[in-house]
């Protein structure tokens, strides 16, 4: 056979090959980044129901702990930060600070038996340690998917073709080390 | 923690990697059966194929059809009541389970056992089922409860219970592939002779042979198959709580559990975190599952 055809098909099969390399790359790179995007909106839902969840909390413990304006205040003051975050690090953020002024106003409510034994305030507790650790575990899905994905795309051969399509890597979120210390509800 | 995570991903690459050559090894013994047969029989094994493969495949799709809803009823189990505070805390874990997993939430049943045990089915993520038994939602705390449907999550993500229903599609498919050549070969006894001379028939011996033990081959390596994933189910399962003391717990108060009467068809077994039906067989290479002292070893030394 000649040689410029054999040499013609061997390139071919080369491109053939590359090609396919960087369609089935390209693909994987779209799911780990649509990953990513669906893991925040996870956390997203999480957090705001989580808010939504604090004015029934306040309504129902206001009659009870009447001297406790600066707990209460905390919790408040905690969901405004929550609303008002703008990037997803200061929304996790707000979040933890959020978690913290629950840990008081429960620890608190510990003195106040008639309040303990309000079913509201029983169920709402139940709600706020549930979506607590939903968004525990929301992050940790969130930073799996980060990690992936920065893996896909740094390692070799991956690396030349993220550059070709602009792809950079992406940021875990951090936790802050007070958060690690939110307490296990053993029921 | 990146560390961690290091050694957990191992034992699942691994694990994923056996799998695979298991499967692959499946599909080989089928194919042999097909060509035993046909040496049998005197037919081509072209033609062996082309009958044997229909019929496979048509085995394989009944059994992947009718296992969901018969795997539930058979289990006797029920939704979870969220006014129950046990059954409550299950659908918490189940939900955050999913959201670790970054899959929609599967349906929470429960059913009556004093059993410790939980299972999980569905060929899809989007319709999958975690089952616990009320035995251990009584027994196992939270951590350990987590570690447990972490496993079940697991066998979700996998897709375990779609590649070990395809897979005993594939045995029957050769026990019943392997019975009627067999049973031709009986009935249509006296032609073997006109075939082949003195070689040929040492060839069809050995074929013969072969069909004999092919169902036996590929029980084995089915219950080979099951145990992988469920050291698999096991690590993942681990990697999604980020704590795999929980599930080692778990296990260890499964080892010292008294046996209920379990319900429900043998072949549900392999989707429980525990044999619920052959204590006995537990600890063989004819168990669905793994030794429990080494399923908590291997947790233990993550």
């Amino acid at each position: 056979m000649d040689l410029t055809l054999i040499i013609g098909l061997i390139v071919i099969v080369i491109v053939v090959i590359i090609l396919l390399w960087f369609f089935s790359y390209y693909n994987r790179v779209i799911r780990y980044e649509n990953r990513i995007d669906n893991a925040w909106a996870q956390i997203d839902v999480q957090l705001k129901r989580r808010a939504d969840l604090i004015p029934n909390l306040m309504e129902t413990v206001k009659g009870y702990m009447i001297h406790e304006r600066g707990t209460l205040e905390a919790v408040t003051k905690a969901r405004s930060a929550i609303m008002t975050a703008k990037t997803p690090q200061e929304s996790m953020d707000a979040d933890t600070m959020l978690t913290g002024a629950l840990k008081s106003l429960f620890a608190v409510a510990e003195s106040y038996p008639d309040l303990k034994a309000n079913q509201n305030f029983l169920q709402l507790q139940d709600e706020l340690t549930h979506t607590e650790d939903k968004i525990s575990y929301s992050r940790q899905h969130f930073n799996d998917s980060i990690l992936q994905f920065n893996n896909l795309i740094e390692t070799f051969p991956g690396n030349i073709f993220a550059n070709m399509m602009g792809k950079k890597t992406r940021e875990m979120l951090q936790i802050p080390e007070a958060s690690k210390e939110v307490p296990k509800v053993s029921f | 923690m990146a560390q961690q995570s290091l050694l957990l991903e191992d034992h699942i690459r691994k694990n994923k990697r056996d799998t695979v050559i298991i499967c692959m090894l499946m599909v080989i013994l089928l194919f042999s059966v097909f060509f035993a047969v046909g040496l049998i029989l005197g037919a081509p094994p072209i033609l062996t194929m082309m009958i044997g493969l229909p019929i496979a495949l048509f085995y394989i799709f009944i059994t992947y059809s009718f296992s969901i809803q018969s795997v539930i009823s058979a289990a006797g189990a029920r939704p979870a009541n969220p006014q129950n505070r046990e059954e409550k805390l299950l659908i918490y874990k189940v939900e955050e389970m999913s959201l670790a997993a970054g899959l929609p939430t599967p349906k929470v049943y429960v059913q009556e056992s004093r059993d410790i045990n939980a299972f999980a089915t569905g060929h899809k993520p989007q319709d999958s089922i975690i089952c616990a038994t009320t035995g251990a939602l009584q027994q196992l705390n939270t951590e350990e409860l987590e570690g447990v449907i972490g496993h079940e999550m697991s066998h979700i993500r996998n897709r375990d219970i779609l590649v070990m229903t395809v897979t005993v599609g594939v045995v029957g498919a050769i026990a019943l592939i392997a019975e009627i050549a067999i049973r031709m070969l009986f009935w249509s006894g006296g032609r073997s002779g006109d075939r082949k001379g003195g070689g040929g028939i040492i060839v069809v011996v050995i074929a013969i042979i072969f069909v004999i033990l092919a169902p036996i081959f590929s029980r084995l390596t089915y219950l080979t198959i099951s145990r992988r994933r469920e050291y698999l189910a096991d690590a993942d399962g681990a990697y999604l709580t980020r704590n795999p003391e929980g599930l080692a717990q778990a296990l260890e108060k499964i080892k010292g559990d008294i046996p209920d009467d379990p319900k429900g068809s043998k072949t549900v077994a392999p989707l429980y975190i525990s044999n619920p039906f052959k204590r006995a067989l537990r600890d063989s290479i004819w168990s669905t599952h793994p030794p429990l002292d080494e399923r908590i070893r291997r947790l233990r030394s993550m």
